[in-house]
């Protein structure tokens, strides 16, 4: 549970551009926005709950995407069966 | 594949680089294909023909550039090319999910979901996986290069000759097509994703 969600009474309910702020955010989560600063972020964040809300489940999505989706096992003789067909071609 | 860099690899420096630049991808590369096929034996085929495709190939890869991007690029084509069209399922367009993107009230950034951080967090890896799983293959495709593997919008571009602002919005759309699914999970485990 983040503890942060108790603070939620001092931010305003609605964004007023909510379709470039999510952009923005989603481009930070993605780590392509480069150019703006963490100050951006965390005064959108600390002031705007939907922008809040936005972040905290893309950012959650990703993480359980990334550590949820087993990664299958490649099969031993794979890297072998390649290696063998390289020698035949050569 | 770029014709550009026409080079000459010595036979042993086409083994380094398919030693040390080529196969250690191997993992990510069977996870890919894996993803995209759902069948093991298609995968490994995927695989081991990028991978014969890619030595043979080898002279147009310029050595120090991101061979990961550049092999996912020639699997991503192999299985457009050859095993989407020979797939036991014949490929067909989701057209719920197209419905459902085209449906939504607002398709830009301005979508709100009353999914809940904890529901998600609570969500099984079979869930999420399956999930993911029942993404059509272009949107199933950008997540994956995304959150799992952790490609750039721009490798992934090179990677879907596509360009950037499509990487994005397609990203955008994928996402909140896997929300749609992962809020029907969260509705079935009994959150209640109505609430404010």
């Amino acid at each position: 549970m983040d503890k942060n969600l108790n603070t939620s009474s001092e931010r305003k309910l609605n964004c007023s551009d909510e379709s470039k702020c999510f952009e923005l955010l989603e481009s930070i989560l993605d780590g392509e926005e480069t150019t703006a600063s963490k100050e951006i972020l965390d005064e959108k964040l600390a002031k705007c709950q939907p922008c809040f809300e936005h972040y905290h489940l893309e950012k959650v999505i990703r993480e359980v995407l990334k550590n949820k989706c087993t990664k299958h096992m490649v099969p031993a003789e794979l890297a072998d069966t390649i290696r063998q067909k390289i020698q035949e071609i050569k | 594949m770029s014709e550009v860099q026409r080079k000459k690899y010595s036979d042993k420096e086409k083994n380094s680089i398919f030693d040390h630049e080529f196969m250690p991808h191997i993992d990510s590369m069977y996870n890919f294909a894996y993803r995209l096929t759902f069948d093991e034996d298609d995968a490994k085929d995927l695989v081991q023909d990028t991978y014969l495709k890619a030595y043979r190939f080898i002279n147009s890869f310029e050595q120090g550039t991101n061979a990961k991007a550049w092999l996912f690029r020639i699997l991503k084509n192999s299985f457009i090319n050859e095993y989407r069209k020979k797939s036991k399922q014949p490929s067909k367009v989701d057209y719920q999910e197209v419905e459902t993107y085209y449906n939504s009230d607002n398709v830009d950034y301005s979508m709100t979901s009353d999914l809940r951080v904890d529901a998600v967090k609570d969500m099984l890896g079979d869930e999420i996986s399956n999930a993911l799983n029942s993404l059509a293959v272009d949107f199933r495709t950008v997540i994956i290069l995304c959150d799992l593997e952790g490609f750039t919008y721009e490798e992934m571009a090179k990677i879907l000759d596509i360009p950037i602002g499509t990487v994005r919005s397609r990203l955008h759309r994928a996402r909140n097509l896997l929300k749609d699914k992962l809020r029907s999970y969260a509705e079935n485990m009994g959150y209640d994703t109505d609430e404010e």
